[in-house]
């Protein structure tokens, strides 16, 4: 034990050396690997993505939008005149992989850059390790309140704050006139950090219009069989149901559950999966989808050019529809535009003055809407949209008053009519 | 001098992990190295227990998540602040892990073998879901430890000796276990536990505590995980593989030996590591894993150590046979070449 | 809370468990017979669920007509790993090892799974899987009441099998003691080949159900598994009526709670009754007082 003591001792002075010297070390790093890109040589990007385990689908989503802005802005001559290569690596949606490899990918593999993993149980972790190196860590999946308490300055979330998602809903819901206006809503979210923030966020306004709370329960996150629980929603016969699924599992599995019961409920709106395009088609049937709501930044019919522009290369390059391409996609797409635009404002690769430069209050355009960081590195200028599936097609039918948005389809038809 | 020609194949292991992160100092490796490190002090520590007393234990992970949860409440409810103080907490994290087995370990061990597997399993999830859903663990968000702030290139190495101390500690008191009276007791156990009891072995009071003991250095690994990730989630401290593969690193190192779960354990995971970020396709991993794996069982039935050691001692045999032979047949006829060609 | 939830509750136990009983019985006739506790028995399940997937999609084979396929499949596939890995484990730590051996089978079909048919969760589909009866005002789905009455009809059989056959007579003694079973001249390898084989039998049509009543991918076998296991130990290992019972009380107590106080409680309330039931008897409910230390 006295070894143990005399090692602390000297570990806490060490640490405490550290820490002073903590901000010129940074900086020198960051130094070390900024604009002093040779001509001609390649500018590199480390990602860590789950192309297997409990994250891999939405990760080769990922991996899609990545190689999909890397194509493009190499086609437009690279960043500065460095052609863009892409170095990813899997996590296995492992945590403990996920730190070892964006050390890997900083110190052995030398990246440039660095780009976020999916989930925001893994994008904390990755943080942590790249602020080390004093890397900038811009992501599009990671947008849990809980990840930005701990006030990491190089973190970057291009996407919506999930707190804020379920808004326009909750608007259209208490807009309505009294006589459409539902009178029963249920709430049911898997107990994830993604899904329970928005689900609760809404609650407070919809009971001030006088819409009942007739179920409200939190569900297991690791559970695969939703059979009693859907059940027991089903027998409270909400005219709203707001489910806080995180994919198209969940959310399939409480569809099925609802039509094998006969509950119809007049609206339904879900936190996560059916805005996986084609996949939440293929697992709920193309008749069940009708009216199906969900939150998001943005779909594939966006008339944003940049998301068209987008959209029309996924297209060519994946096949499908625009309907089908996966928001993961546009996520990580973003991602590599607003990289991409501090790279040129600040005319290196100098993670520094990136980060500086992303903390500016800039506000910079993606093909998933506008982007504008406040110092917890949260999105504060998104828009908030909800989507639904009217038919075989995906569209917007919220905020109000916007040109793109269509009639919301209410109530909802019938199951499989 | 005796003492360390004895022990000259532990000291120069040692040495060499000691000396690991000043040589590669490169922090991708030195962090693989803090993860075997981690799983070499908690495999130890498991086989102290289910090695030598025969009852497998499959809910370690509960000591983990227990020690994971006791670093990040105290450091967040006390305020530690962000330096090695924070190490300070680490053996508590141990003494309250050690402090939850005493009543699971009175609980499961009231039964035999096979029923206790599935009892500390579903302890297990028991723990899990607990941490989960209750408020004062921040539930499924976790809970994030103080933001240390040392510098990338050596951030690594203090958790990496913290690991190491908790290795050497682990062994030796394995070490010295084994070699006890009460050792001898759980060794008696595992052998057939109805004899022991029978001998006047008081095997329940025997099992809790080797139980109960094991539980100590699988806490402070799991305080030095928290430290090290930053950041713990309930599904990753209390993790179900975590326990298959504590489990599963003994038995190929060699179950119930002293050098086979550190061998076990750092092979295994710095294999897993190392492969998974260098190839990334997980399916195909699995498959070399699962099938490296099967053919480790099916040809080395007890464990790798205990089968290169018998390898080496039937070697070091028939050295021993050639040299007799030598021996009678010198003087050789024929002179060597040249001498330095001269071996045995 | 109101009569129909706790009724509808009731229905959910009754249906699913019985089919998660239908999926435990291999792993608690394998054990009985051979004291072999065999892992694999989750990722079995997935595979029958994929074969079953496999003929639907290319084939457009009928979920129940696909059974007929299926099921002799995976007798086919349960008697190759016996005989192949299983078979060669001997000496006095063999339920040690088959853990470790059934272990690694598990990681080569998960893996092979997953390369085949990637990450992606998929669901069996059938005219009848949406589709439901009422009575009352509970309802009935077709494919949970056929799932139910297979599981019965399969463990009927089985159990028939164990007790009005010749094949039954050995295995029950081989269940009683290998031994001496070997000694009045019963093929202990024989009985314990087939045995493995119906054990990964059942899970075709245990598999086939799951397929179609949840969204399943590879790894949906850690879940199963553990659901499993403590299936047969709640039950009393070798026991099929305690596996029967276990399973519908596991679903049971899970939705109990979920109704009454909360879901995310159902999965701890089940194992704190696991846990107690063992800690009044060890042996599980069915199960027959363990003479040796096992």
């Amino acid at each position: 034990m006295k070894r143990r003591r005399g090692f602390l001792r000297v570990l806490s002075l060490s640490s405490v050396a550290t820490a002073s010297v903590l901000t010129a070390v940074v900086s020198s790093n960051a130094g070390a690997s900024s604009g002093g890109l040779a001509k001609g040589a390649p500018v590199k990007i480390g990602i860590s993505l789950s192309l297997s385990g409990d994250f891999s689908a939405d990760g080769q989503a990922f991996q899609q939008g990545y190689e999909l802005w890397a194509n493009d802005i190499n086609k437009a001559g690279g960043l500065l005149g460095h052609k863009v290569q892409l170095d990813i690596v899997s996590d296995a949606s492992s945590p403990t992989q996920v730190v070892t490899n964006y050390q890997k990918l900083i110190s052995v593999n030398h990246d440039n850059l660095t780009f976020g993993p999916f989930s925001s149980l893994l994008s904390l972790p990755a943080a942590k390790a790249a602020a080390r190196y004093g890397y900038a860590l811009i992501e599009g999946a990671g947008g849990a309140p809980s990840v930005f308490q701990v006030g990491l300055h190089n973190l970057f979330d291009v996407s919506l704050p999930v707190a804020g998602d379920l808004l326009p809903f909750a608007k259209w819901v208490t807009s309505l006139p009294k006589a459409q206006r539902p009178k029963t809503v249920a709430y049911v979210t898997s107990n994830d950090p993604f899904t329970e923030p928005q689900v609760t966020s809404i609650q407070g306004m919809l009971s001030k219009a006088g819409i009942k709370t007739v179920f409200n329960k939190v569900f297991p996150a690791e559970v695969t069989d939703y059979t009693s629980i859907a059940d027991s929603v089903a027998a409270a016969k909400a005219d709203v149901v707001v489910l806080g699924s995180v994919d198209v599992p969940t959310v399939s599995s409480f569809m099925q559950a609802f039509e094998q019961s006969g509950y119809n409920p007049k609206a339904m709106i879900a936190t996560g999966g059916p805005d996986q395009g084609t996949t939440f088609l293929k697992a709920v049937g193309a008749k069940n989808a009708d009216g199906v709501m969900v939150p998001n930044a943005w779909y594939g019919a966006s008339a944003n050019p940049l998301s068209k522009k987008m959209v029309a290369e996924y297209i060519k390059k994946y096949g499908g529809t625009a309907a089908g391409v996966s928001s993961d996609v546009v996520e990580a797409y973003s991602v590599g535009e607003v990289m991409a635009a501090a790279v040129k404002a600040t005319g290196g690769f100098n993670n520094a003055a990136i980060i500086k430069y992303l903390h500016s209050n800039v506000t910079l355009m993606t093909a998933q809407g506008t982007v504008k960081f406040n110092n917890l590195g949260e999105n504060v200028n998104p828009t908030a949209f909800t989507f639904q599936w009217q038919g075989t097609k995906f569209l917007q039918v919220n905020p109000i008053g916007d040109p793109n948005t269509v009639k919301i389809l209410y109530p909802k038809p019938v199951w499989g009519k | 001098m005796k003492l360390l020609s004895k022990n000259l194949g532990w000291v120069v292991f040692f040495a060499a992990l000691a000396l690991f992160p000043l040589v590669v100092t490169n922090p991708f490796y030195t962090s693989i190295g803090v993860y075997a490190l981690l799983f070499m002090a908690s495999a130890t520590s498991w086989n102290m227990f289910s090695g030598y007393s025969g009852y497998i234990a499959l809910g370690s992970a509960v000591f983990f998540g227990v020690g994971a949860y006791t670093e990040a409440l105290l450091a967040l409810h006390w305020h530690v602040p962000a330096n090695g103080n924070l190490f300070w907490l680490v053996p508590l994290g141990g003494i309250i892990a050690t402090a939850f087995a005493v009543p699971i370990g009175w609980i499961s061990l009231r039964v035999r073998r096979h029923t206790f597997v599935v009892i500390t399993i579903a302890v297990f999830f028991i723990f899990q879901l607990s941490a989960i859903n209750f408020s004062f663990t921040g539930g499924s968000s976790g809970l994030a430890l103080p933001y240390i702030t040392w510098s990338a290139a050596d951030f690594n190495n203090p958790f990496y000796y913290a690991g190491l101390i908790l290795v050497v500690f682990i062994t030796l008191v394995s070490a010295f276990v084994r070699r006890s009276r009460f050792g001898l007791q759980l060794l008696a156990i595992r052998d057939d536990e109805d004899r022991a009891m029978g001998l006047g072995v008081q095997v329940t009071a025997i099992k809790i505590t080797g139980f109960t003991m094991s539980a100590f250095a699988i806490g402070c690994a799991g305080a030095i995980y928290a430290l090290f990730q930053g950041q713990i989630y309930p599904q990753f401290v209390f993790d179900p593989t975590f326990d298959v593969s504590v489990a599963l690193m003994v038995f190929l190192g060699g179950i119930g030996t002293l050098a086979g779960p550190l061998l076990g354990a750092l092979v295994l995971e710095s294999a897993q590591q190392y492969l998974t970020a260098t190839y990334s396709n997980n399916s195909l991993y699995l498959l070399l894993f699962g099938g490296l794996f099967l053919i480790v069982i099916m040809f080395m039935p007890q464990g790798v150590v205990p089968f290169v050691r018998d390898k080496l001692t039937k070697r070091t045999d028939l050295e021993r046979a050639a040299v007799a032979a030598n021996d009678v047949s010198s003087p050789s006829p024929v002179a060597p070449s040249t001498p330095t060609e001269v071996t045995a | 809370m109101n009569a129909t939830a706790l009724l509808s509750a009731a229905k959910d136990g009754i249906l699913t468990g019985a089919v998660y009983a239908l999926m435990a019985s291999g792993l608690t006739l394998i054990f009985g017979v051979m004291d072999i506790i065999n892992l694999a028995q989750g990722t079995f399940v997935v595979l029958a669920a994929y074969l079953s997937y496999a003929l639907q999609v290319h084939w457009h084979i009928d979920l129940f007509v696909g059974l007929l396929i299926t099921t002799p499949a995976m007798f086919i596939i349960g008697v190759v790993i016996e005989r192949v890995f299983i078979a060669r484990l001997k000496g006095p730590d063999r339920t040690g090892m088959s853990i470790l051996v059934t272990y690694a089978v598990w990681l080569l079909i998960e893996g092979t799974l997953d390369l085949v048919f990637s990450s992606n969760d998929v669901q069996l589909q059938g005219w009848y899987v949406p589709k439901s009866f009422t009575i009352g005002a509970i309802h009935f789905g077709y494919i949970y009441v056929a799932g139910f009455l297979l599981a019965a009809l399969l463990l009927g059989a089985l159990y028939f099998m164990l007790y009005r056959t010749r094949f039954g007579v050995s295995v029950r003694a081989s269940l009683a003691d290998q031994t001496s079973a070997a000694l009045v001249g019963i093929d202990v390898k024989r009985v314990s080949t087939i045995t493995f084989g119906l054990g990964a039998a059942v899970t075709a049509a245990g598999g086939m159900i799951y397929g179609a009543t949840n969204a399943f991918n590879a790894s949906s076998s850690y879940d199963l598994i553990s659901r499993l296991l403590t299936i047969i130990v709640l039950g009393g290992m070798g026991s099929l009526g305690g596996a029967l019972l276990a399973g519908i009380v596991m679903v049971f107590i899970g939705d109990m709670v979920g109704v009454i106080w909360s879901p995310i409680w159902s999965t701890t309330a089940y194992f704190v009754v696991l846990v107690l039931v063992l800690l009044w008897r060890p042996q599980g409910l069915f199960g027959k007082v363990q003479a040796r230390v096992a």
